[in-house]
């Protein structure tokens, strides 16, 4: 058993929640994705052409 | 049958008798005048979400470029070098940052229904190119030519064998899976990813859905 135990420490850590189990390292990926994912969204993005050049409307 | 005047002095023809003319012509009606590198795009365009996707290019191209470096030294070169092995993490690192950008732009277009206006062939290749990539990389962990890759290949041996597949990709070889993803799925990746820009080009970023309406 000690054996085993070394191996799931040498794994990581993981989180169980019924039949989901997923280690700390990958929550954390998808999170700050999804965090990346939302701040895209809400962030204004910098023009730099000033207003009078916004592009054009195909 | 018509003819053209390009340079002076030199005949173009512009029928459809001579193959180079149709594959010109092809080549040139793939993407609207002005639109194969555009430097103006609709206001929408102004926002972090569309940015992914040139991330992602960004990305397979440091991917392809530190694989070829690989190529170079061999599949052990990282093994017994420190340069091998800062370029080995350098091939790691830039797919593990073009899967997060390639899944962000894949939530951005999907949300956005990418797939209106007659763009449902960009939608399916961009899901073809997404299915392609995990393959590519699932081979460059089993080119590792370590443990790792061992333990990879043995525990990903039966699901292939058992969808009739482990005759023709047999995960047990790494020389097979080295071929695999250093010529064969790189080619795909490739091909498939200048169609899929070619029919962004071609059909134009989407709008936003309240903008169609």
């Amino acid at each position: 058993m000690s054996g085993l135990s070394i191996a799931a420490e040498g794994a990581g850590r993981y989180i169980s929640w019924g039949v989901i189990q997923i280690s700390v390292a990958n929550l954390t990926i998808i999170a700050v994705m999804v965090l990346l994912f939302l701040l895209a969204l809400v962030i204004p993005f910098p023009t730099g052409h000033g207003s009078d050049d916004g592009g054009h409307d195909r | 049958m018509t003819t053209a005047t390009g340079r002076p002095g030199q005949k173009t023809e512009t029928g459809s008798s001579n193959w180079t003319t149709r594959l010109r012509n092809w080549i040139v009606g793939l993407v609207p005048p002005g639109e194969a590198l555009p430097d103006r795009q609709p206001i929408y365009v102004a926002s972090w979400i569309y940015v992914f996707g040139v991330l992602t290019l960004a990305a397979l191209a440091i991917v392809i470029g530190s694989g070829c470096v690989l190529a170079i030294g061999g599949s052990a070169w990282w093994h017994t070098s420190s340069l091998g092995r800062y370029v080995n993490s350098v091939h790691l690192w830039s797919v593990e940052l073009l899967f997060g950008f390639m899944v962000i732009h894949l939530w951005g277009k999907f949300w956005m229904a990418a797939w209106r206006g007659g763009r449902s062939m960009t939608w399916m290749t961009g899901v073809v190119l997404f299915v392609i990539s995990i393959g590519t990389s699932f081979t460059g962990f089993l080119s590792q030519s370590n443990f790792d890759s061992q333990w990879i290949g043995s525990q990903g041996k039966d699901g292939l064998n058992s969808v009739g597949v482990g005759a023709w990709f047999n995960v047990l070889n790494p020389g097979q899976m080295l071929m695999w993803h250093i010529v064969l799925l790189p080619l795909v990746v490739v091909v498939v990813t200048v169609v899929h820009v070619v029919l962004v080009r071609r059909h134009g970023v989407v709008p936003p859905i309240d903008a169609e309406m």
